[in-house]
């Protein structure tokens, strides 16, 4: 892809070019953040071609929410006339099974209009002018892009040689920080960090800034296999200013639903919460994040899937002399020795759609997510002929 | 005012389960995943369905058509539900068209609580306060204590209007005036020469300050003197026109307002606001609905059927109500709210939260169905202890 997703729409809108309607339709948490979509919503229409285009492009599930969350959604279109907090089941139910599923208290968990908005407003609610933000780079760009536009001090720890955020920098940098952002896996990188590390990281904030919020973003969890990584949402009870956000958007294949959420202790949750929109969260979502969050059987039926898909994606590029990451995620970031943006623009005009550039490895390198099995197949095919790779021969290797 | 919106949420959120408990799904039934860690949440709840007049909203939800619109998503190719979307921008052209004028005119946001929320980010700031009416809609009010800036809260006036006076004095050098027309709770309306010459004064001693006309409640008004403030907003800067589909179009539950402005106006919000607040499900509904002209004229005569039932009913046994023109009253029942609500309460009604300064006499109750509201004058005629007659 050649420009950010957000100068993408602009560029089409004043050359009217034909947009291919997924390609429009990308403005996610993974689309907009780069430079803030701002003027999204006066993007045109799609049209209805390229309907066959693959998206790679903001880290979704290919294959929706599971049949038993689709049919509670459509139980709960018999409170879309209800504020959410009045539905069956209501925001706290959703709450109230997630604290209980944590061995924590309602009071610890607050919804969020997907983990975006939790995300966001916690910049809002923990920055000021003399406390400002340590994140990584590359990572999530949301929470750096709000700390610029409310023109707080903005930190980002660049991460190591194998794309993993260097947390003993990020917490060197965070004394006397607002809020510190860590990504965990890392999210455009893919790498994660373990329960061990993170830990460690935590209890040296703790004590060397006491009043310093940290943020462990947890949104590609349930894609995890490295068995050093777990949940940090162990340590809300340890530390009081420890908020894990969570989402639906991944594994749980709900992005468009737009349901997220946060962990943390009562009076951290709290200060948060008086930033969040008061009913963030819609009827249907609540209804299928209620039983989403239970299917543990599904949960692990799609990291199974996520797992192969990758694997398979992984190994073509090693095998075709590119190093890719180790990612814990449902996309990978490859060095593929060119600029994002030619290899994506090449890709598109073959009906695939990559990630967006991630400066300052735009020039190298590129994130491609994960879809089915059929879809990666079909996608290492366009990768090739855009890499300029032999295609194999019957029974041969990449 | 000493219970905000914020703080009613809250309320209800360590307490919502026997609070508005009861209607569930399937009368009663539950099905799948969902016994299996939290069944006994659900089964604590009463079986009795609770009427539900606390929140303004349409006891009819939205219609065929939007629900319709929210099922082909989820059998759609491509699993929108699955996808980061920006069908927001269909639904601004589709407003866009509605209104006859560009995208650019327009944001859309999860609820016009975003809305709202983003205005007061966008315009008020410890040096330039907010201006509003007391009682008022709180969400802007309280944005503005999270960010430091101050509240002048200006009293309405006898009549339980706004005053219009007294906001345009207060907003000289104000970030944001936040005017709710129709109000809320009070539920009353100022006609549109009004609204034009209150803006204008405003303007003339205070050109950059923001005006936010909250018309949530303009699909249900029947003065004729009323129209729309959208015209103006589109003409005029720093005016911005918030709507909902959470009231007439009875999308509550879907998360979909939107706001219109001239394109400066409407820039200077889409910078600060969280941009992915809507959902594909409310986008779709809200698509389907806008055009349904009939189906909202139809629920604004249903509910004005009901609303003069209710006001009937309280005036005939000697409790004054405004004169509303919403999906709402508010009624003098010469007793706190509190006494009223949680009498109401015992009974399976649920009407609306304290106002203050208002607490102390004046109620707000939603307006449900005709059916509904014949039930609801049973209980009140009970707890008010008078004779309970038919209208």
């Amino acid at each position: 892809m050649s420009v950010s997703r957000r100068a993408f729409v602009r560029n089409l809108t004043v050359r009217a070019a034909a947009p291919s309607a997924t390609f429009i339709a990308a403005r996610g948490r993974e689309a907009w953040v780069g430079e803030h979509g701002s003027d999204d919503q006066a993007a045109q229409a799609p049209d209805a071609n390229a309907q066959a285009a693959v998206r790679l492009s903001s880290n979704e599930n290919p294959l929706g929410p599971s049949a038993v969350a689709i049919e509670a959604i459509e139980r709960a279109f018999a409170y879309s006339g209800r504020y959410p907090m009045n539905a069956k089941p209501a925001m706290v139910d959703f709450r109230t099974l997630i604290a209980t599923r944590n061995g924590l208290k309602v009071e610890n968990v607050l919804l969020g209009a997907g983990s975006g908005e939790i995300l966001d407003t916690a910049v809002r609610a923990f920055t000021g002018p003399s406390n400002g933000l340590v994140s990584a780079l590359p990572t999530f760009e949301s929470p750096a892009r709000v700390a610029k536009s409310l023109k707080v001090r903005l930190d980002e720890v660049p991460v190591d040689d194998a794309g993993r955020l260097d947390l003993e920098k990020m917490a060197a940098a965070a004394t006397g920080a607002g809020l510190v952002f860590v990504c965990n896996p890392n999210n455009p990188t893919g790498a994660v960090r373990s329960a061990d590390d993170i830990t460690a990281m935590v209890t040296r904030i703790s004590q060397a800034s006491p009043q310093t919020v940290i943020l462990l973003d947890e949104a590609y969890h349930e894609y995890v296999t490295d068995s050093s990584y777990a949940t940090a949402v162990p340590l809300v009870s340890k530390f009081p200013n420890v908020i894990v956000s969570r989402t639906l958007s991944k594994a749980h294949g709900m992005a468009g639903l737009r349901l997220g959420y946060a962990i943390g202790n009562a009076e951290v949750i709290s200060k948060l919460g008086r930033w969040t929109m008061p009913y963030n969260a819609n009827a249907p979502v609540v209804a299928a994040g209620v039983v989403s969050v239970q299917d543990e059987a599904q949960l692990a039926r799609e990291q199974r899937r996520n797992t192969e898909a990758l694997k398979f994606t992984t190994d073509f590029f090693r095998t075709a002399g590119f190093k890719t990451s180790d990612s814990q995620a449902n996309f990978i970031w490859i060095n593929l020795g060119r600029p994002a943006r030619e290899f994506g623009d090449a890709c598109e005009k073959q009906g695939i759609q990559v990630g967006r550039p991630f400066p300052p490895f735009e020039k190298t390198h590129c994130r491609i997510s994960i879809g089915t099995m059929e879809e990666m197949q079909r996608a290492v095919g366009v990768f090739r002929s855009v890499l300029g790779l032999t295609t194999p021969t019957a029974g041969g290797r990449y | 005012m000493s219970l905000s919106r914020r703080g009613f949420v809250r309320t209800l959120g360590t307490g919502a389960v026997a609070a508005v408990g009861g209607h569930i799904l399937g009368g009663g039934r539950v099905i799948g995943p969902w016994t299996r860690d939290f069944g006994e949440v659900l089964a604590a709840q009463s079986a009795q369905p609770l009427l539900l007049l606390h929140n303004n909203e349409n006891p009819l939800g939205p219609g065929e058509k939007a629900i319709a619109a929210m099922r082909g998503k989820l059998t759609e190719r491509g699993y929108p539900a699955a996808r980061y979307s920006s069908q927001a921008g269909e639904l601004a052209a589709a407003i866009a068209a509605k209104y006859g004028c560009k995208t650019e005119n327009v944001i859309v946001g999860c609820g016009s609580t975003q809305i709202l929320r983003t205005a007061t980010f966008a315009f008020a700031s410890a040096s330039k306060p907010l201006v509003g009416g007391t009682p008022s809609y709180e969400e802007c009010s309280d944005v503005a204590r999270l960010i430091g800036a101050p509240v002048k809260a200006v009293p309405g006036t006898s009549t339980l209007h706004h005053d219009l006076d007294g906001m345009a004095a207060a907003a000289r050098g104000a970030g944001l005036v936040f005017f709710d027309n129709p109000s809320n709770p009070a539920a009353t309306l100022h006609p549109a020469t009004a609204v034009t010459s209150f803006v204008e004064r405003i303007h003339s001693d205070s050109p950059d300050t923001g005006v936010l006309i909250d018309e949530a409640y303009h699909d249900y008004v029947t003065d004729p003197r009323h129209k729309t403030q959208i015209p103006m907003a589109l003409e005029t800067p720093n005016v911005l026109v918030a709507r909902t589909f959470s009231k007439a179009y009875g999308m509550a539950g879907l998360r979909v307002g939107y706001a219109i402005g001239r394109a400066d106006t409407i820039k200077k919000l889409r910078e600060l606001a969280f941009n992915q607040g809507t959902n594909v499900l409310g986008v779709a509904a809200a698509l389907a609905s806008i055009t349904d002209e009939a189906r909202l004229q139809q629920e604004a005569q249903r509910n004005a059927a009901a609303r003069q039932f209710t006001i009937d009913w309280f005036a005939k046994n000697g409790y004054k109500s405004t004169d509303s023109q919403c999906n709402f009253i508010f009624v003098d029942v010469k007793r706190p709210a509190k006494e009223f609500r949680d009498a109401c309460r015992k009974q399976d009604v649920v009407v609306g939260r304290d106002f203050p300064p208002f607490e102390k006499s004046h109620v707000r109750i939603s307006i449900g169905t005709m059916d509904e509201m014949k039930r609801a004058v049973g209980i009140f005629g009970q707890v008010l202890g008078v004779k309970a007659v038919a209208a």
